[in-house]
């Protein structure tokens, strides 16, 4: 008996080969690791879309405006407030949630509306090619020659602080942007031999642009648009901060980000949850940048 | 979001036809002429904008000068001495000569020419932008060839990680955790102020501490990201890089004259293309800190719709972008001998 058992025990005693073998095991490792460097940013970009979308509905938080000032500053943990109350006496919480509903829906705004407005001409440039590429190019790199937050703050500080305005100033910058970035991968597929069998077959060059160039062009500005998220919460982050964004009192990061500053000695706290909000988002939404180009790229 | 300007230029077949190598039809003397060339009405472009969009701003600055109590006859006589019963193309060639004159207007609220305010101001701005850039590259530069000695090793991966953090704050929110641990936990640094340098090199320097790192640190993670790279790609696939280790040179030495040399082109270009991005950084790091730079200039102008004072900073800002990229074009021209010559 003991003696036929010893080779079992051998076997059990070296469970899983591949974990031995260094080959195969870090092959499994680095697809555990492929999987969760793009499941966390995934899991928590949802979840707060969900938190902030769905959150103030449903869940029993106080209104971000309008707080009691014999509430002020409660700390962490106090009840009903479970990040505690600004110095206004609002509750932070809500005040987060519904600040990161503003930088969610501007974000996603001005990117939605880049990736059209701004792949569409830069697309039509790239394909165009001749004087039509010249003149729109010459007239994009006026605006890309303006340092981004500057320009922004120009057109923020001409239109007005509010909601729509701060939507419109940050698109001045993304537009451009977004068009270079179509047409240079236009340039690269319209040489392709499909474009050309397209255009020999006779397809007008609308259909071209819509069925063949717009699909191929995709990857690559989703890639850019994910940065562009980051760069435009960031953007909005700093117009609030400035007074030029989402007017208060109604809350955004960049404006509980400045209130905070105001009494950052006292309660500290008051800026480290509304920074560590956008500092782990724009973490997200890099990170989703960085592994739809390591997809594309063929890791 | 700066574009790359530099990348996508399109090099004209005929910029490659040498006819000699010196006097003015050397190549790089061509290179430098069209570059200019292109760049003035760049410039200009740039101009009509700013004046365009100051032009839309609500409010009217006569009526801002005169004072809110001043009758509907004194606003007049102020728009007549501002010389806003003009039309705007008038107005806009008279500020456009103004600029070559170096007469740029005088600030409507405090009667200062805004001449005299830059010289003021612009130093301050100037000290920020020069150290931000240098720390940053002091810390990227050696972290980034550490990190490509040995890629996917435990420094790099490390470095990575950080980096890529780094990369995804915000200067101010870098600023306000900056000021919290080193002016107000710590007490070490001031967390507001500016000490002019006339008032001695330390304390100039520990009053821009703090601003001149949270402008540096989201750049060079920035920059350390982009030199490791192209660090690691320059190792892995040139050949230049094969002879030198077959002709026995150390691997330390490889990477600095060897694969940096090579890698600090591409460096340059991003530089070169960040500086817009560093000079409105300033902006908002010079609100918080109380420096009295361009950026706390053009803001305080845009909250008092000072019209005067805000197009010309948003001007010299996009002016000092765009010159920054033409230098970066000549330098490419002057470290790299086949754009020199024109054999590329």
């Amino acid at each position: 008996m003991a003696v036929t058992e010893a080779p079992a025990a051998a076997v059990v005693a070296v469970p899983a080969p591949d974990v031995l073998d260094p080959e195969r095991g870090s092959l499994r490792w680095a697809g555990i690791r492929r999987r969760l460097v793009l499941g966390i940013p995934l899991g928590f970009v949802a979840l707060l879309i969900l938190a902030c979308f769905v959150g103030p509905l449903v869940l029993p938080l106080h209104p971000p405006v309008g707080g009691d000032i014999l509430n002020s500053a409660l700390p962490p943990g106090s009840p009903s407030h479970p990040l505690g109350t600004d110095i206004n006496g609002n509750d932070v919480l809500s005040r987060l949630l519904h600040g990161g509903q503003s930088s969610l829906l501007v974000a996603i705004s001005v990117n939605l509306i880049g990736l059209v407005v701004g792949g569409g001409i830069g697309a039509l440039s790239g394909y165009a090619g001749g004087w039509v590429d010249n003149v729109i190019m010459r007239v994009l790199d006026v605006f890309i020659a303006f340092p981004s937050l500057v320009l922004t703050i120009a057109i923020a500080q001409a239109l007005g602080p509010s909601l729509p305005n701060t939507i419109l100033a940050l698109t001045a910058f993304s537009i451009p942007a977004v068009a270079r970035v179509a047409r240079s991968a236009t340039l690269r597929i319209k040489t392709m031999p499909f474009v050309q069998a397209a255009e020999l077959s006779g397809s007008p060059a609308w259909r071209i642009l819509l069925r063949h160039i717009a699909p191929n062009i995709t990857p690559q500005m989703l890639n850019f648009a994910m940065l562009g998220m980051g760069i435009v919460i960031v953007t909005e982050g700093a117009l609030s901060f400035l007074g030029l964004g989402i007017p208060a009192p109604n809350p955004s990061w960049g404006n509980m980000i400045y209130e905070g500053q105001q009494s950052m000695s006292a309660t500290p706290l008051l800026v480290l949850w509304p920074s560590l909000a956008l500092l782990a988002t724009v973490l997200s939404f890099n990170l989703l940048g960085e592994n739809i180009r390591d997809e594309m790229s063929g890791r | 979001m700066t574009g790359a300007s530099v990348l996508d230029a399109p090099r004209r077949p005929d910029a490659d036809r040498g006819f000699g190598r010196s006097g003015a039809g050397s190549p790089f003397v061509r290179l430098l002429a069209r570059r200019l060339l292109m760049a003035i009405p760049l410039l200009l472009a740039v101009s009509v904008l700013v004046f365009l969009l100051l032009e839309l701003m609500p409010g009217d600055p006569a009526r801002n000068q005169a004072g809110m109590d001043a009758s509907e006859e004194q606003v007049e006589a102020v728009r007549r001495r501002m010389g806003l019963d003009k039309s705007p193309v008038e107005r806009y060639f008279g500020w456009l000569f103004g600029i070559f004159r170096g007469d740029l207007g005088r600030s409507s609220v405090s009667g200062q020419s805004v001449v005299d305010m830059l010289g003021d101001r612009a130093p301050v701005t100037l000290e920020l932008v020069t150290l931000a850039f240098a720390v940053s590259l002091l810390i990227a530069i050696p972290v980034a060839l550490m990190a490509a000695r040995r890629p996917g090793g435990i420094f790099d991966r490390t470095v990575m990680v950080v980096s890529m953090t780094m990369l995804a704050v915000p200067n101010y929110v870098l600023a306000m955790l900056l000021v919290l641990v080193f002016a107000i936990m710590l007490r070490m640094l001031p967390a507001i102020g500016f000490v002019p340098l006339e008032e001695g090199l330390l304390p100039n320097l520990r009053s821009v501490l703090l601003p001149v790192l949270a402008l540096a640190v989201p750049l060079a993670a920035f920059y350390t990201r982009f030199l490791r790279g192209d660090l690691v790609e320059q190792m892995n696939a040139a050949d230049y890089i094969d002879t030198a280790r077959a002709k026995g040179v150390g691997p330390w030495l490889v990477l600095w004259l060897h694969a940096f040399r090579n890698s600090s082109f591409g460096l340059l270009t991003i530089v070169g293309l960040n500086i817009g991005t560093l000079v409105g950084g300033t902006v908002i790091i010079e609100q918080i800190f109380a420096m009295p730079g361009m950026g706390m200039m053009m803001l305080e102008g845009a909250m008092s719709r000072d019209v005067a004072v805000v197009q010309m900073c948003v001007f010299v800002f996009a002016a000092v972008a765009i010159l920054a990229n033409l230098f970066v074009d000549l330098m490419y021209a002057v470290l790299d001998p086949r754009i020199r010559y024109g054999s590329h």
